[in-house]
């Protein structure tokens, strides 16, 4: 797996290059390996350095498995190293062959020096083939009770590596019972951890056979175990302290007494020179105090220091980290940090993901008194030689003022923007300024008259061009030469490739038209004729609503068009406080990196902390979200507009509440994890069977289309049974097992997603016929199921999964079946139900 | 949990492999990493945490060896990152720096220290002095001993003494014919100086660098002067933090060799030591460029190794740039780098010159920050002062010396 750059590279002197040197090396082990004489370590030395070479840069040397075992008795531990690593790396395929190495690595687990007896017995452990545990169980015994601490050590996680390979074979030797003995008791403090940490593992494993390994976990978290293990944990060294740290964070302390206990116990690691040990005790402070408002805030002063300094020291990696933690502290709790926000300034050299969370801190922490310190600093950003960092800055300059009341030199600033006549920093800045202005509707004055200068021939982004016509259309009373920027730029439709651009041309020119009636009747006539013979849709249909209302009664098309606005107060969160909180929970974790709950982008399986899986392709974070991991998606965000309007950040609000509790029972994010696949699979096919709906309204509208529908499906032959039950483990058992069987598009009709108020209502109507909700979620617009339903006659069930847009009435499904032979009929029976609902 | 380590050349290539569970990495992985990271460029090789579509990766890169880790479950994210750069560090150390041949000459070295430093993803220990007892470092003196005796192993016979002994930093019979400790406050200043000259941030992250060739089992205290400035400190696990707490003094039990005592950060400083003044004005196609260097605050000691480093911005054709005192170098990349070394007693050191904008750029809109470096020895500039280091349970009175040294960090001075 080499890449071929390497052929062109001199090979090092230790390094082979070619393949063929494989028989030549099998043939001086051959014979080498009977030899007594004098020096033939050192010759075998070389030679095993070949063959470890050869197996490091991907050239397959089992073939010389055998010789490699017949050399391996030798008295010189470090040719034993390398023979270990060897065998370690091809036992697992060729079984039979390792049988050959137990016998050595027996022998060695018998040695006097302790060194040799701890390797024989990780390399004995590290073997891994199933069908060799029973010689395993003896050695691992034995070595848990030898006398050097060096030795129990390799076996306590000895024993965890067994039960990977046989959970039976550990558990009939009960060799748990054996671990926590020596947890409890062994001096050596390095022992205990490796303990615990096999134990934590095997037992959280077995909780789910056994009821006795279920007490057993509770058991670790018991408060005599947490004490000892807390007395002793100066001896521990800062990796085992994290594992115990961990630990710790789990346990529910009986009073607050305990609380200051702890902490006043733990208090000194926050100044251990291993940040993994800081964020670790962080970590636990935030947990023990959570019930205890004003400590919690204590809590939050007295990390910020060790906090801050984690992030100035160490590497940029290690930073990188630290600062998603802080990010993430920050946001919760902006006012503790605002005295320090010159740690959040951005350094030249910084590389972008890092400069991007700390624009986010700043735009964070920014109040009354720092607000002007942080917007200079600011606005020297945005004359950055770097494209998306000026992008930034100047959003995070916009999100500032609208945060503050007191945003007079803000806008100065912006304005000044605007000036710089840069075209990416020109773009930004106006998005920015019409935001402010469906905010404070009264700096119109002061902003128009800047904007009124710019030639809209500078302006050539999409987002920026939107912003700026609707300012013209908005404030054409203003602006001198509104009607007639507008004309130019009606003139040049043609070229006018964002739909986003021509739509809000069309609306901007009909307010102008109120507002200015003879300047503008020539513009307006000509954007209507170019937006009736648009081939958008959406652009069609405004120009023709356009069009109707004005020709029906000019006042009521004003009311509609241009009704008088009311200033944006609040703005919609990107991140729910559920989710945030979510995180919070998995501080410390790599959820906070991603700042996605860990269920957003683990599968159930590796949900645990020690499940694993070695199939391809499971993880939910996939190949394609990795370049817009944590930045993207809230560039995204940034995208669809600063603002919702009042009622749709309340309606959100309250769905938000309502609805993104998931309703399931047993709902534990599996079946989120799951419906990532959509990503994966995109072969949705467009629906064949258009809803006769659709037609409905058109008639409604007038419109002489041609009506090439399609029938309405034919009744469905299948018969359902009304009173299906399943359990929601099964129905994620049988998710995961049953494969696709048909993916599509389909519509509602827009009653029906009007009657959409909150998901509920679906599930209602679906139950009327015969299909049941497991589980449902989302926010408005999206709006996801999961319904299941079994055929009458037989116990086969189909699984669905549903995701209704209701803005554009779109609903994409994916079916599963028993029953691969039935699935089109049942898909046929599920979109008619679809189609009805409303109706009812 | 991790569940396997590659360390990976600066051409792409595996030069070593460690799996650490039962649940085998594919080196595939590897090819995976490495067509993203070309495909994505600087930001991708610099983010140290990243999913591919089977595991969670988390790299460090050091001197063009990358180290990659991987892992299928969710475990603290700063545990593998720090896991990662010890082990960087103490390669480094064992092998006398990091490159692709000094790795692949001493890949067993190298599968030795991992076999010790984790086990089964558990990171065991990383304490340099304590592996270093266990796995002899390839220097010259074991080269030349196992010439002179024979004995080709690299591996000390016995285990380290510091295993069983309560102090596990340090082992109990240590033995040296000169007792000596050095200790040396090395601090960075990151400054960053805006537009208009004002100051906007200025700290000092500093570290106490301790080296120990001491007998027995001593025990140092260490106090200094003015604890009261400094704004946040970190110990080595030696450090009793009890006195710390009430007395502000550093009480501790050295381990043997080279190490970090302490490292603090002091925030609010009032002053840099030199000053750098840009002026650039930019009309009609070209932008002149003054800079200007000079003492602010008198250190009392000389200043060396300035330099002055700057990205020419874009659009510049061509830079014809001069300096009364140093030589300026611009490279291909369009990074100059005006080296002053030791600042002159009778000149202020200046550079001037015109840079010639591409045809049809009136002026520049965008002027370059500056990057400043320094070197002061024998000053601490945070002021931290080293008031006595006293010793307990040591047969003879052993030589002490202090060393300071300040050097410009994150030093950018923006125009």
């Amino acid at each position: 797996m080499a890449p071929p750059a390497q052929t062109h590279r001199s090979p090092s002197p230790s390094q082979p290059s070619g393949k063929g040197e494989v028989s030549d090396l099998k043939m001086q082990l051959r014979q080498l390996a009977g030899s007594r004489a004098p020096g033939t370590d050192d010759a075998k030395r070389e030679l095993f350095k070949k063959v470890i070479s050869c197996m490091t840069i991907g050239i397959d040397v089992s073939s010389v498995f055998s010789e490699m075992v017949m050399c391996s008795a030798t008295s010189d531990i470090v040719l034993k190293k390398m023979c270990y690593l060897y065998v370690g790396n091809y036992a697992k395929h060729n079984p039979d062959l390792a049988l050959l190495t137990i016998n050595f690595l027996q022998r060695d687990c018998k040695d006097e020096d302790p060194m040799i007896r701890g390797l024989a017995l990780r390399s004995l452990c590290s073997l891994r083939v199933t069908n060799l545990v029973e010689y395993l169980v003896g050695p691992l015994g034995s070595g848990l009770k030898d006398s050097n601490g060096y030795v129990r050590t390799v076996a306590s996680i000895g024993v965890l590596k067994l039960y990977h390979i046989s959970a039976s074979t550990c558990m009939d030797a009960d060799f748990p019972a054996t671990l926590k003995h020596l947890m409890l008791n062994d001096r050596d403090a390095q022992v205990v951890a490796n303990c615990l940490c096999a134990l934590q593992e095997i037992w959280g494993l077995e909780a789910t056979k056994s009821e006795e390994a279920a007490t057993e976990r509770e058991t670790l978290l018991s408060k005599p175990l947490i004490y000892y293990l807390l007395n002793r944990f100066k001896e521990f060294s800062e990796w085992a302290q994290c594992a115990v740290l961990e630990l710790v964070s789990k346990y529910v302390p009986s009073d607050s007494d305990e609380i200051f206990d702890m902490m006043n116990l733990l208090e000194d690691r926050l100044q251990h020179a291993n940040g993994a040990v800081v964020l670790a005790t962080i970590k636990l402070f935030l947990q023990l105090t959570l019930s205890m408002a004003d400590i919690h805030q204590q809590v939050y002063e007295r990390i910020k220091a060790p906090l801050l300094t984690l992030v100035s020291s160490g590497g940029p990696e290690q930073s990188y980290a630290v600062l998603s933690h802080l990010h993430l502290l920050v946001m919760r709790a902006p006012y503790i940090f605002s005295a320090d926000y010159k740690h959040f300034y951005c350094q030249y050299n910084e590389p972008f993901y890092v400069k991007k969370l700390k624009l986010e801190m700043l735009t964070a922490v920014a109040n009354e008194s720092n607000t002007y310190e942080i917007v200079t600093e600011l606005c020297e950003y945005a004359a950055n030689v770097d494209i998306p960092m000026a992008r930034e800055s100047i959003r995070a300059v916009g999100k500032i003022a609208l945060q503050q009341y007191d945003v007079n030199a803000i806008v100065d600033r912006l304005l000044q923007f605007l000036e710089m006549e840069k075209d990416h920093v020109t773009a930004e800045t106006l998005v920015l300024v019409k935001d402010l202005l469906r905010k404070y509707p009264q700096w119109s004055h002061d902003c128009i008259a800047v904007v009124g200068n710019i030639s809209s021939k500078n302006v050539q982004e999409p987002k920026a061009k939107a912003a700026l016509i609707w300012m013209l259309g908005e404030y054409a009373q203003d602006m001198q030469d509104a009607p007639y920027v507008l004309e130019s730029l009606i003139e040049n439709w043609e070229e006018e490739n964002s739909a986003e651009v021509r739509l809000h041309l069309l609306t901007a020119v009909v307010k102008c038209f109120f507002r200015r009636p003879p300047e503008t009747q020539k513009a307006l006539g000509a954007a209507l004729a170019a937006g009736i013979n648009d081939f958008h849709q959406d652009v069609h249909d405004r120009a023709l609503l356009y069009y109707r209302l004005l020709q029906y009664n000019v006042f009521i098309a004003e009311r509609v068009v241009n009704p008088p606005k009311q200033a944006v107060s609040v703005f919609a969160d990107t991140q729910s406080s559920e989710i945030k909180d979510r995180i919070f929970d998995e501080f410390n974790s790599l959820s906070v990196v991603y700042q996605k709950p860990s269920y957003m982008f683990t599968d159930k399986e590796h949900r645990g902390p020690f499940a694993f899986s070695e199939e391809i392709g499971n993880l939910s974070v996939g190949a394609e979200s990795t370049d817009n991991v944590v930045p993207a998606q809230r560039i995204e965000a940034n995208d669809k507009d600063l603002l919702l309007s009042t009622s749709d950040k309340e309606e959100s609000k309250g769905s938000s509440h309502n609805d993104s509790a998931y309703n399931a029972p047993g709902y534990d994010g599996s079946l989120a994890a799951s419906s990532q696949a959509d990503l994966v699979s995109l072969d949705y096919k467009p629906t064949p069977n258009v809803p006769s709906a659709t037609f409905a309204i058109d008639d409604l509208l007038g419109l002489g289309l041609p009506a090439t529908a399609t029938p309405p499906p034919s009744p469905p032959v299948l018969k359902l049974n009304t009173k299906a039950a399943l359990e929601p483990n099964a129905f994620q058992q049988k998710w995961r097992q049953l494969p696709i069987a048909i993916s599509q598009e389909t519509s509602i009709n827009p009653q029906g997603v009007a009657a959409m108020t909150s998901p509920q209502t679906l599930i209602r109507h679906m139950q009327g016929h015969s299909i049941h909700c497991i589980a449902s979620g989302g926010q408005a617009p999206n709006f996801k199921f999961f319904f299941y339903a079994q055929k009458a006659e037989e116990p086969a069930t189909y699984l669905v999964e549903c995701i209704v847009n209701s803005s554009s009435c779109k609903a994409q499904l994916k079916i599963k079946a028993d029953d691969q032979s039935t699935s089109q009929a049942f898909s046929e029976l599920f979109q008619s139900a679809l189609s009805k609902f409303g109706f009812l | 949990m991790l569940q396997c380590i590659f360390l990976l050349s600066d051409l792409g290539e595996v030069m070593l492999e460690k799996q650490l569970t039962g649940h085998w990495v594919d080196r595939s992985i590897c090819s995976w990493f490495w067509d993203q990271s070309i495909a994505q460029g600087d930001s991708f090789k610099h983010l140290p945490v990243i999913a591919s579509p089977t595991h969670y990766l988390f790299q460090v890169n050091r001197e063009g060896v990358t180290f990659l880790a991987c892992t299928q479950v969710e475990m603290p994210p700063l545990m593998a990152i720090e896991f990662l750069c010890r082990v960087a560090d103490v390669l480094s150390e064992y092998l006398g720096g990091l490159n692709e041949d000094l790795i692949k000459d001493n890949f067993v070295i190298v599968y030795e220290l991992l076999d010790e430093m984790i086990d089964n993803g558990f990171p065991l220990t990383t304490e340099p002095n304590i592996l270093r007892e266990m796995i002899a470092p390839p220097n010259i003196v074991s080269k030349v001993l196992s010439v002179v005796t024979g004995n080709t192993s690299n591996v000390s016979s016995t285990l380290p003494g510091a295993t069983g002994s309560c102090v596990p930093w340090r082992k109990t019979d240590l033995k040296h014919s000169s007792n000596e400790v050095y200790v040396d406050l090395v601090e960075e200043m990151d400054a960053t100086i805006n537009r208009d000259g004002v100051l906007v941030k200025c700290e000092v992250f500093g570290e106490v660098q301790v080296n120990s060739h001491l007998s027995g089992l001593p025990d140092l205290t260490l106090s200094f002067a003015n604890t009261s400035i400094l704004n946040d400190v970190r110990f080595h696990p030696c450090v009793r933090l009890r006195p710390w707490e009430s007395n502000q003094i550093l009480s501790f039990v050295p381990p043997d060799g080279q190490f970090k005592l302490m490292s603090y950060r002091i925030k609010k400083l009032k002053s840099t030591p030199i000053y750098v003044k840009p002026q650039i004005t930019s009309d009609s196609g070209t932008c002149r460029i003054n800079l200007l260097v000079g003492i602010r605050n008198d250190p009392g000691k000389t200043i060396d190794d300035i330099s002055v480093q700057f990205q020419l911005p874009p659009r510049v054709l061509s830079a014809d740039l001069t300096s009364n005192y140093g030589t300026v170098n611009i490279l291909s990349n369009k990074t100059c780098t005006w080296s002053i070394g030791r600042m002159p007693k009778d000149k202020t050191p200046s550079m001037t010159g015109t840079l010639m904008l591409e045809t049809g750029v009136e002026r520049l809109h965008v002027f370059p920050i500056f990057l400043v470096g320094f070197k002061i020895m024998g000053v601490a500039l945070s002021g931290l002062k080293i008031e006595k280091l006293d010793f307990k349970n040591l047969p003879a009175r052993p030589y002490k010396g202090f060393r300071a040294l300040t050097r410009a960090g994150k030093y950018e001075v923006r125009s």
